[in-house]
Order: C-alpha cells, then structure tokens, then sequence
C-alpha cells in the first residue's frame, strides 16, 4: 500500500461509487437489486475475512459458521423475542466477535491444515448445535428473517443500508490495511520470522483480525437473515464458506479492490450465465484449481502484468550508494 | 568515541581465565558505575539432542563497537546469534542485556530490547515496497492499537507518517533512496541486504547482529557496507558481525572473537587474532 | 452395548485407514491433502457402481475401487501437488488440495447423485447378524491389513526403505541419487490405491455418498492429530478413540453432538500434547 494513488484510480473509485449509490435507478428489475444487495450482504463478511485470509494469510474455511451465527442470532432476538433490528444486529455483530475469540484462541496456533480443518470443524459445529436445539433455532425448519423499519424495509431502502455497511467496513479495513496493523499481518502471513524478528505479537495480531472478521461475519449474517427473508440450517453449508474462501483468493490477497471484485463477479456470474448455475460448486472449485496453478496472486494480478506489458516501464540499476551523513543524521533522531 | 583504548581495558578482567564472574567485573579505567549496558552471552552451552553445538562460550557486545565472529562452517558462529537473537535457548549459560537475564525471552521480547538482526538469507515480504519493508521495522515504536487504526483516529495518521519519514532517511542513508517505491521482490541481492539493515534500523536498536550480510555482495558493495557499519558503530550502536569474509573482519571490527567446533579459541583485537597460529590453522587446515 | 463398540470401532478403524493414508503421503511430500477423504468416498461409490449398478462380481468392484483411488492419487499429485510444491508459497498446496476435492466432490455429486446409497452384499450374509455383520469387520479387517502391510512395505522392501529416507530428510535422499519426485508420485498412487481399499470396505457401514469427501477428511485428521503425524500406530489408535467416542457419545446423548465431541476431543490432544499421542516433536523452523 504505496501512499501515493494515481489519478486513474481515484476517477475508477469514483465511477464505480456513483455506479453503486444510483444502482437502484439502474437496474433492470427486483431480481438484480436483490442480487447487489445480496454482493453487498456478503461482502461485509468477506471485507472482514480478507484481513484473516487475504493480510495475515490464515486459511479460515469456516466463516460460513460465524454466518449462520449471526444469522440465527438475528433471527432469534428480532424475530422470537422482539428485539429492534438495530439492536439484534448489533448483537448479532458481538456474538461474532465473541464466537470468533473462541475459535481462534486455541486454532490460531496450530499449523495451517491443522488450523483449517478446525474451522471446517466449527463450521459443522454450529450446523450440528443448530440442529439439535430445534426449541430455539427451528430445527431444519428454520426461522424467519424480520425486516428492518422504513426506511429500510423497501428493497431499495434495505439496499441503501446493506450497501452503507459494506462501505463502512470498506473502510474500517483500509485503514487497517495502509497503516503499521496491515503491514504487520503482510508480515505474519509473508515471513513469520521476519515478524517476529521486529517485535510483531504474532498470536495476538491473528486473534484480532480473526475477531474483527467474527464481528463482520456476525453483522452480515443479521442482514443475511433480513435479505433472504427465511433461513434454513441448509443455507449454511460448508460450500459457503468455500465461495467466500474462493472470492479472495481469486480476488488476490492483500488487496482490497481483488476481493471486492471477485465478490461481484463470483456472485453475479451464476445468475446470469444460466449453465454454471448448475454446476455451482464445481464451477468454483475449477476456478480456484485454475488461478492456484496459474496465477496464485489473484486475478488482479494478471491485470497488472497486461498493463507492465503495454506500458513497459524501465527498471532502472543504479548501485547501492549509501549516504553516510544523512545516515548519521537519521540514526541520531531515534528516542 | 575511543572505544578502542576502553576495549583494552576491560579485556583482561572479562576474559581472564574461563570463569566470567555473574556480576560484571569491576573494571579498570574510569566510569565503571555508569558502563552502558552490554548483550553478553555468559558460558553458553548448545545441545541439540545428542549434537553439541556450542561449548561454553562466553561473548560481550558493547555499545558503539564492531564485535566480529568469524569460524569455519559448523564452529556454531549462527547458533550463537540465534541464542543471542532469542530463536534458541541455552542449554546452559545465560543470554543477558545489562542486568537482565534474557535467556527465556521470546524473540520478539528481545526486538522491543532493542536487539535488532538480519538473516543469512535475507527475510523480506516481497509484495510490499522497499519503504514498507523498511517501515515494518518500526513495529516497536509504533504506539497506535488496533482500534485506533480500524476508526482511523487522528494520532495514527501523524504516527504512520512520521514513522515513514524516518524510514525514508534510514533508506536513503544505507544507499537505497533510488527505489524506496520499488516491490522487493524486483530488487537485486545487495539491495535486499541493505535493506534488511535498514529494517533492523527503523527498530532504533542498542545492538545490531548480522548474519553474513557481505554474503554476494561485490568488493565495492563490501565496501559500502563498511562505511555503513563503522556509522552505526559511531552512533552508538553495538555490531555483532558474523561473517565468512575474514578480511572483511579485520578492517572493520574492533574485537573479534573466533569459533571452532563450538569453543572459542580466540579472542581480541584483530591484529592479535589475524595473527594468532590457531586461528591460522583452523582456516588454512584441513 | 456391544454394538455400540463394535460399530464405534468399525467406523473408527475406517478414520484409521483415512489415517494411515494421509501418512504414506505426508511422508514423502510433507503434504496433508484435503484429497484423502474423497478417495475413500471414491472408492465406495465406485464399488457401489460397479457392483450394484454394473452387475459384476464383488472382485471387479474391489480392484475398480483400487484402481480408482490410485488414479485419483495420481491426479493429485500431478494437478494439486507437483508444480505448486515447486513455489515458495507453503500453503498453495492447501488451496489446490481443497480446490481438487471439491471438483471431485461435487463432480461425484452431479453423476451419482446426493442421496447415499445402500452398498451391495460382499459375502453372502443374513442382516440379522448382529455384531458379527460384515459392514463392522470388514473395516477392521481392512485398517489391520494396511497398517501391517505398511510395516512390512517399510522395513522389507527397497521402497519402503527409500520412503523412509525421503521422509527423514528429503535432501539427503536427493543428494544419494533418489528421484524424489518419482518417489512422491509413487506415493501418490500407492496411498490412493490403499485409500480406494478402505473405502471399498468401509461402504457397508458409510453407504455410497458424495458428502463423505470432506466428512472423512476431517474425520480421518483428527484421527491422525490425536495419534500424532507419522505414526502409523498413532493412526490407529487415533481412529479406534475417535470412533469409540462418538459412538458412545451418540448412545448416551444421542446423534446430535457427534461432531462437538469429535472436535472436542482433538482440541483437548491438541492443547495438552500438540504432537498427538504419539507424534514427534517440531524442529525450529530457524
């Protein structure tokens, strides 16, 4: 994250928002506004998700349990017991956040397979507990998803919330990302001894990226539960979590534009290319087979190779020439 | 800064005979009271498994010197710096910084100690620029928790700033200002080296241990890497330069002290050491 | 009772097999596949085709299931394994081992079908016979033969021997002329073949069913976790608690919470005795 953005940037940023924010103006119908709403839903989850899987490289196939989490929590204190909505997803949120502290306390040290099997575990966790309490969650029946108060109630209006949320939590993990807390997880997930080596709390660093993406996954499970109006313990099956797993890493880890476009793509493309609706899963696993073997970086990756082959810049070679007055100077300043 | 004539000094008292008192000896010369602290290994023995690696070796790094370590292959010279580095513990013997026994003390204890390293080969994120890099190296003196950044309250901003600005300076003090912008997976060899010097750097360590670092480097980089090493020592910090280049060694250090088969064989100022017919053995034997 | 702990042991020494598998190839690739589960889940819809579906005699569909679970071994070394282990990366292999499963998983899925399905009579045997049924000591058969099998390939033949070195140390075997990528692909296929024998046997007790991919994935890891990477006796004392467990866990509180107490189990080995049982202890990545 260099700290200078270039204006080609900044006018795609631009455009894309304004894109976004008159979307409902634009869009065809009910179906696609329900379909950007439910990008922007699952986005909130994979924003937070990215700084575990896509900053400190922790391989976390489970957050489809923090999902159903929130979801059920909203579900519960909204819907059975009354709660406001506000407040049920912020709950939702906590339970999350919670939830993921207890996941990650004792998984976060374990190696990598170890540390994905546990949240593969977790995940199957909360369907068997789901399940098993049918008094509280409905069972395989499932509960319904109570609606927000106007002016969110209305599609459009749910839209504009779910749509404000991804913002925030675009924006809350972007300030993590540009500052030391990012480069410390670039760190963790690059070269573990390299973090350590300049004083990184490894285990510490992991646990609140992995509680900052519980709350996430809790939230987006609230709004999860009110954009799809019913949920069922079959809504939260393991291959979630994979598609969420599959946006990143195709997306490209430690970016943030990646992801976000992977979650639109990969959202969007089984509904509009009718075929690959059917093969679903299979359709994600070739794609993550794909971009493993050939561009493990992300797709965003192979635009910028495109663009250093059409604007191939000079890497100039100077030698390394220290400057030992200035040298002096610099270490002079230190506390 | 004469450390040269404060070396002589206190060599004899420290390394008279094998024992190392547990308290510093008192020493001859002036300001014994207020002696800057020192990262000493004290009698350090390194087993692993049935293997020895180090047998009783005793090393002292003072502040504002060059301490070389230099042996054959196997003579424990990585082990030792990863005792002192904190990535193994002594079997027996302490690890200590002053006053304080840092033996048990988890690596990233001794980074906050001011204890800063490089690698052999050199540890890099290769996604992130030669500036980010650089900047990670101030992890320990940035104050700002992860609350504070997630809301983007108003003291981080000045903080990461300020902590790029000075990385800037150290970057461009080791010679690395042309590609501050520049993935670090695009550099060539030297420049990763430097660069992991001025990580180490941004840490604002007292003592400064590397590992090889004129490893590939061609005489005119070694060269660069003199000048830079003998800046550090006149700021203040102490050098521990572990290293294959012998000759290297002796231009630049003020003590050096040599490993064979994990003992010391011999300790002092470079000329004796240069000189010394075990040491010339040992390198010119078999 | 007793069927509680014959069945409790039947599906354990099933999570042993998947076990013993995730061994042979952890061994020469130092690579847990998530691929381990789905070969045994080929290898019981595969025999469930070839017999009930196809028609043929029980011993075409028992060398179908061994020729298919090698194929699959070999595909995941070719696709998943080979050109990744050659990047820097250590966890790509994670993602295309996760990715390779799930194509199979839900490829089987779209052909076969989502609903299990009953696998056929092997030996003619009436289903009244209680604990003495087929579908228990077939799987245990099976985990017996394997593990001892394995001993004898390790210790007696020339192979096993050379899988032995190369899980020592790879670079060794490399330096005394191995084909370690030969080796590995050979393990590959072998452990694949081993991985179509379990879940032939084990088809009685599982049924045919797609979704067994990932559940013996993870069931046959903490079957390993608990035992501890690398033991073979570690496997199958890890699979036979682990099958235990759940079967007396689903007895006494029913079905419910069997994965809970699965995963609870691993978590207590893991935080008391992360190597597992009998695991070996990590050496420092330093």
């Amino acid at each position: 994250m260099t700290t200078t953005v270039p204006a080609s940037k900044i006018a795609g940023l631009v455009f894309g928002a304004l894109l976004i924010a008159t979307l409902p103006i634009w869009a065809g119908d009910q179906y696609q506004l329900h379909l950007a709403a439910l990008i922007a839903v699952y986005w909130i989850l994979i924003a937070g998700l990215n700084l575990v899987v896509g900053f400190t490289g922790q391989l976390s196939i489970g957050h489809v349990g923090l999902l159903s989490i929130g979801a059920y929590g909203f579900a519960i204190l909204a819907g059975k017991a009354g709660w406001s909505p506000y407040a049920a997803m912020l709950a939702s949120g906590a339970l999350g956040g919670v939830c993921g502290l207890l996941l990650g306390l004792p998984s976060l040290r374990l190696p990598g397979f170890y540390f994905a099997m546990a949240t593969m575990a977790f995940a199957m966790i909360v369907n068997e507990l789901v399940m098993a309490n049918p008094d509280l969650t409905g069972g395989g029946v499932g509960l319904p998803g109570p609606l927000f108060p106007a002016p969110f109630g209305t599609p459009t209006g749910f839209y504009y919330l779910v749509a404000g949320m991804a913002a925030l939590v675009t924006w809350l993990t972007w300030n993590i990302a540009r500052r030391m807390w990012g480069r410390a997880f670039i760190s963790i997930r690059d070269n573990p001894v390299a973090a350590q080596a300049v004083g990184v709390p490894v285990l510490r660093a992991k646990l609140a990226a992995f509680v900052f993406s519980g709350v996430s996954a809790g939230v987006a499970g609230a709004v999860f539960a009110s954009l799809q109006s019913y949920i069922t313990p079959d809504t939260f099956v393991f291959e979630l979590s994979l598609f969420f797993f599959v946006c990143i890493i195709i997306g490209g880890r430690g970016s943030l534009i990646g992801p976000l476009i992977g979650t639109a793509a990969l959202t969007a493309l089984p509904e509009l290319v009718a075929p690959l609706a059917k093969l679903g899963n299979l359709f994600y696993g070739v794609l993550l087979l794909l971009v493993v073997l050939v561009v493990p970086e992300g797709i965003g990756r192979v635009f910028e190779i495109v663009g250093e082959r059409l604007r191939p810049r000079e890497v100039h070679r100077e030698p390394v020439s220290p400057d030992l007055p200035r040298l002096a100077r610099a270490l002079k300043e230190r506390a | 800064m004469n450390a040269r004539s404060e070396v002589q000094a206190f060599d004899a008292a420290d390394y008279a005979g094998a024992a190392v008192p547990s308290g510093a000896a008192a020493p001859s010369g002036a300001a014994a009271g207020t002696r800057p602290a020192q990262l000493r290994a004290v009698q350090v023995t390194k087993n692993f498994g049935g293997l020895n690696a180090l047998d009783n070796v005793s090393l002292d790094l003072r502040p504002g010197e060059v301490h070389g370590l230099i042996g054959p292959n196997g003579s424990g010279k990585t082990t030792l710096l990863n005792l002192l580095s904190g990535y193994y513990q002594p079997t027996s013997g302490a690890i200590r910084l002053g006053e304080d026994d840092l033996s048990a003390a988890p690596v990233q204890h001794r980074a906050r100690a001011g204890i800063a390293r490089t690698f052999q080969k050199p540890r890099l994120l290769p996604m992130l620029s030669v500036l980010e890099n650089a900047v990670l190296g101030a992890w320990p003196h940035a104050r700002s928790g992860f609350l504070a950044t997630t809301f983007a309250l108003p003291w981080v901003r000045r903080e990461d700033q300020a902590l790029l600005a000075q990385a800037t300076e150290l970057l461009h003090g080791v010679g690395l200002g042309h590609v501050l912008n520049r993935r670090a997976n695009l550099l060539d060899h030297a420049e990763q080296r430097f660069l992991e010097i001025a990580r180490g750097l941004a840490m604002r360590p007292r003592f400064i241990l590397l590992d090889e670092p004129a490893g590939g480097l061609t005489p005119q980089e070694i060269e660069h890497l003199a000048n830079v090493v003998r800046t550090l020592r006149d700021s203040g910090i102490g050098v521990l330069l572990v290293e294959h280049h012998t000759d290297f060694v002796f231009r630049v250090c003020d003590r050096v002290t040599t490993l064979n088969v994990g003992r010391m064989i011999r300790h002092g100022l470079p000329d004796e050491v240069r000189l010394d017919p075990e040491v010339i053995r040992v390198y010119l034997g078999a | 009772m007793g069927t509680v702990i014959v069945s409790g042991l039947a599906i354990g020494m099933v999570y042993a097999a998947v076990a013993l598998v995730y061994n042979v190839m952890y061994s020469t690739s130092k690579v847990l596949s998530v691929t381990t589960g789905h070969i045994a889940m080929l290898g019981g819809v595969f025999g469930a085709y070839i017999i009930a579906a196809l028609g043929l005699h029980w011993i075409v569909g028992l060398v179908g299931a061994i020729v298919v679970g090698a194929v699959f071994g070999w595909l995941t070394e070719v696709l998943a394994i080979r050109r990744v282990l050659a990047r820097s990366d250590e966890h790509l292999w994670l993602l295309s081992t996760l990715a390779l499963a799930t194509i199979v998983q839900h490829a089987v899925a779209l052909w076969w079908g989502t609903e299990p399905k009953p696998f056929p009579r092997l030996i003619p045997q009436d289903f009244s016979a209680g604990v003495m049924d087929q579908k228990f000591w077939l799987p245990v058969g099976c985990a017996a033969v394997m593990a001892l099998g394995l001993e004898l390939f390790y210790r007696r033949t020339m192979y096993g021997k050379v899988f032995m070195a190369m899980s020592e140390d790879a670079f060794a075997a490399r330096a005394r002329g191995i084909s370690t990528d030969r080796i590995r692909l050979v393990s590959y296929v072998l452990s694949g073949a081993l991985g179509g024998l379990a879940g032939f046997a084990a088809g009685q007790l599982t049924f045919a069913f797609f979704a067994l991919g990932h559940a013996l994935t993870l069931s046959g890891f903490i079957a390993l976790a608990v035992g501890g990477l690398g033991s073979n006796v570690g496997a199958l004392i890890g699979g036979a608690a682990l099958g235990l467990l759940s079967a007396f866990a689903s007895y006494w509180f029913g079905g419910e919470y069997q994965q809970t107490v699965a995963v609870g189990l691993l978590m207590v080995v893991l935080l008391v005795k992360p190597e597992g049982l009998l695991g070996a202890r990590n050496v420092r990545p330093v």
